[in-house]
């Protein structure tokens, strides 16, 4: 179950890659919080942590709902470009991705063999963290780019379940803040622009 | 304690939404009120514990509170003319203050941290609520500096997440959750089962925090933001979140000294040594006091990492604390030197009038002179004691004569950096047109706290406190 929801977490991040609409891209976001949420319950249950599971009940209330919806919000309330054609081809992103994924393996070869559990999760974090990278990269609009930022969190939030069978309750929930934070001061930065705008009207 | 350390900030969180005219006087004074507790915790014995074993006062992150303690109040002295040099509007000035608070609430969680967890989410903090105080300004490049922040900001900070889930990975097997803490960490730093991914971590974190730092590849951006903010931001990064950047850096070094420490030293060597290098030549060719200033800091970072792991920890110190305190100064004064958003640096220092005026040219002389190491400036001791400790680590090694060759190309590079700076005082004191230009008291006072903290560094008590970290 698992090994079929971490598949579930790369697919939906790779398809992300492809995406040319906002909200679309803004779903898959949100599909692969929730896949991490499942992620997170079920290797809680396995370990029987009660903080792991704490965290993926706060994970799919924060980033596979809350997020989105504010992003969406935020989206309509400032008019997003809601087209968003990645800057790299899809004849090169369909070679690119597969590359990366290989590299990927082929780096935390050496780090897997000193992880006791879930070792090829680890490889998995690793490339979905470049891949979050490469969705920054590929596009010129900012709401793409903020949402790569935030795929780049959960591949880090992956990598801590999985490397390290979940980090202290403390420091996730401190994580938790500062994205809420992040949203907070992205309103912000949004929220002057829209005010320029009218003042220049 | 931790109640009244968070205090000032709070008070200015709170203040910044009373929309009277006033209260920018008020939240200057509430800054001074960080120095109490401060003070007191010199006097407390060491480790003192201000909330269980995640924040911990140790003789290291006591002094770099105090120094970036004076840092904000100076800073926040300086706001209180930040619309007589600039144009703001009172709302954003409101907010520039609250998230000045936040900012400064982030950083003393990650100075005093013992967990690096909680160092993260403190770093975090600050970097997000820089942001917005970049976008105070409301030009077309600040606006795309402060998103180029957040997203460049953002991929530094994960970074250093990435490196500390690995450094957390290796050290769970011995320690548990614990890991999470960085005097566990060192004590148990021999016993990590997976060096391999420690030090990975290590370089995975070091790079987050260089990125941050401006070190090499990415030179120019924090330069850039710099430009593009308000100067009082430029004063904040170089003397405050720069300070808890390189207080992280201290901590995961320490460890990985104990892990394994040519590694550890060859990594920081060649990169601080590349980032020198690249930031002369950038240097040299800066048209501005901005660029001019950032990229210098960016240099001093440099040194401080590198004589920090060749054993100078007292050179380092040295080294930052006369960073901290100067290039705020410097800072600061571009409110004035650049009159209006003039960049000229040709006459920048002519035409000072009165007692307050002579005063201003005066201290931003010798802030000039001192910031490349002319005696007796701390910086020129600073890299006396440093080249020394690099030199005493080469001899208990068989590369002597390669250290000695790095450290002539240093002092070759930081000639290149000594002549543009003496170039550039040069031309703010001789040449150009001299405008009649303003100083108020308040950025008066302010540079005159810096230099009392310079001269502070130099007393023989507080060498005697540093030589004991």
């Amino acid at each position: 179950m698992v090994d079929f929801f971490i598949g579930l977490f790369l697919a939906s991040l790779i398809t992300a890659l492809f995406t040319t609409r906002l909200y679309r891209l803004l779903n898959w976001y949100a599909f692969n919080s929730l896949t991490l949420g499942i992620l997170a319950l079920l290797i809680g249950t396995k370990l029987d942590d009660n903080a792991m599971l704490i965290t993926g009940v706060v994970t799919i209330i924060i980033k596979a709902i809350g997020i989105p919806y504010f992003l969406k919000s935020f989206s309509q309330k400032f008019h997003f470009v809601r087209q968003i054609q990645p800057e790299i081809k899809v004849q090169y992103a369909i070679m690119l991705i597969p590359a990366i994924l290989v590299f990927t393996f082929y780096l935390a070869e050496p780090i897997t063999h000193m992880i006791a559990n879930n070792s090829n999760y680890v490889a998995i974090s690793i490339s979905s963290l470049f891949l979050s990278l490469l969705l920054m990269m590929e596009h010129k609009n900012i709401a793409p780019k903020i949402v790569g930022f935030l795929s780049m969190e959960n591949s880090l939030f992956l990598l801590g379940i999985t490397a390290t069978d979940g980090m202290p309750m403390l420091v996730e929930l401190g994580i938790f803040f500062d994205l809420l934070m992040a949203i907070v001061v992205i309103n912000l930065l949004f929220n002057r622009e829209h005010e320029e705008e009218l003042n220049n009207d | 304690m931790i109640e009244l350390l968070l205090l000032p900030a709070l008070i200015i969180f709170g203040l910044s939404f009373v929309k009277s005219k006033k209260v920018h006087k008020l939240l200057a004074f509430a800054s001074f009120l960080i120095l109490l507790p401060t003070i007191a915790l010199f006097e407390l014995p060491k480790p003192y514990h201000l909330l269980g074993d995640y924040l911990v006062a140790d003789t290291l992150n006591v002094y770099i509170l105090f120094v970036s303690s004076i840092v904000g109040i100076g800073v926040a002295l300086a706001l209180l003319t930040l619309n007589k040099h600039v144009r703001v509007s009172r709302k954003a000035y409101r907010r520039f203050y609250r998230f000045f608070a936040i900012f400064w609430i982030g950083l003393i969680f990650s100075i005093l941290s013992n967990n690096m967890g909680i160092y993260w989410i403190g770093l975090e903090l600050a970097t997000l609520s820089t942001v917005y105080m970049i976008k105070t300004n409301h030009s077309n490049a600040a606006h795309k500096e402060a998103w180029n922040y957040m997203i460049v900001g953002a991929i530094a900070i994960s970074l250093i997440l990435f490196g500390i889930i690995l450094i957390y990975a290796s050290a769970k097997p011995i320690l548990g959750e614990d890991a999470m803490n960085f005097n566990l960490l060192l004590a148990h730093a021999k016993e990590i089962k997976s060096p391999f991914l420690f030090e990975i971590g290590f370089a995975i974190v070091s790079v987050g925090m260089f990125v941050k730092m401006g070190f090499f590849p990415m030179n120019l951006w924090l330069a850039n933001i710099e430009r593009a903010s308000f100067y009082p931001v430029a004063a904040l990064f170089s003397g405050i979140l720069e300070s808890a950047v390189i207080v992280g850096f201290f901590r995961f070094s320490k460890i990985a000294m104990e892990v394994n420490y040519d590694h550890l030293f060859t990594f920081v060597f060649i990169y601080a040594i590349l980032t020198i290098f690249i930031v002369a030549f950038l240097i040299f060719r800066t048209k501005d006091f901005m660029r001019l200033f950032s990229l210098s800091g960016v240099e001093h970072m440099a040194l401080i990492a590198l004589f920090w792991v060749s054993g100078g920890t007292f050179a380092a110190l040295l080294h930052f604390g006369a960073h901290a305190f100067l290039k705020p100064a410097l800072f600061l004064s571009t409110g004035v030197l650049e009159s209006q958003g003039k960049y000229k640096i040709a006459g920048a220092l002519r035409g000072y009038t009165g007692k307050k005026g002579t005063l201003f040219w005066f201290l931003v002389s010798l802030f000039l002179l001192a910031v490349i190491s002319l005696p007796p400036s701390p910086m020129f001791f600073s890299e006396l004691y440093g080249f020394g400790a690099m030199i005493d680590t080469a001899k208990s090694s068989h590369h002597l004569l390669a250290m000695l060759g790095a450290i002539f190309l240093l002092l070759v590079l930081l000639s290149i950096i000594f002549y543009k700076f003496i170039d550039v005082y040069q031309s703010m004191k001789y040449e150009g047109k001299e405008y009649q230009k303003k100083v108020y008291a308040s950025e008066l006072i302010a540079l005159m706290i810096f230099a009392l903290g310079l001269v502070g560094l130099m007393l023989p008590s507080t060498l005697t406190y540093l030589k004991g970290i």
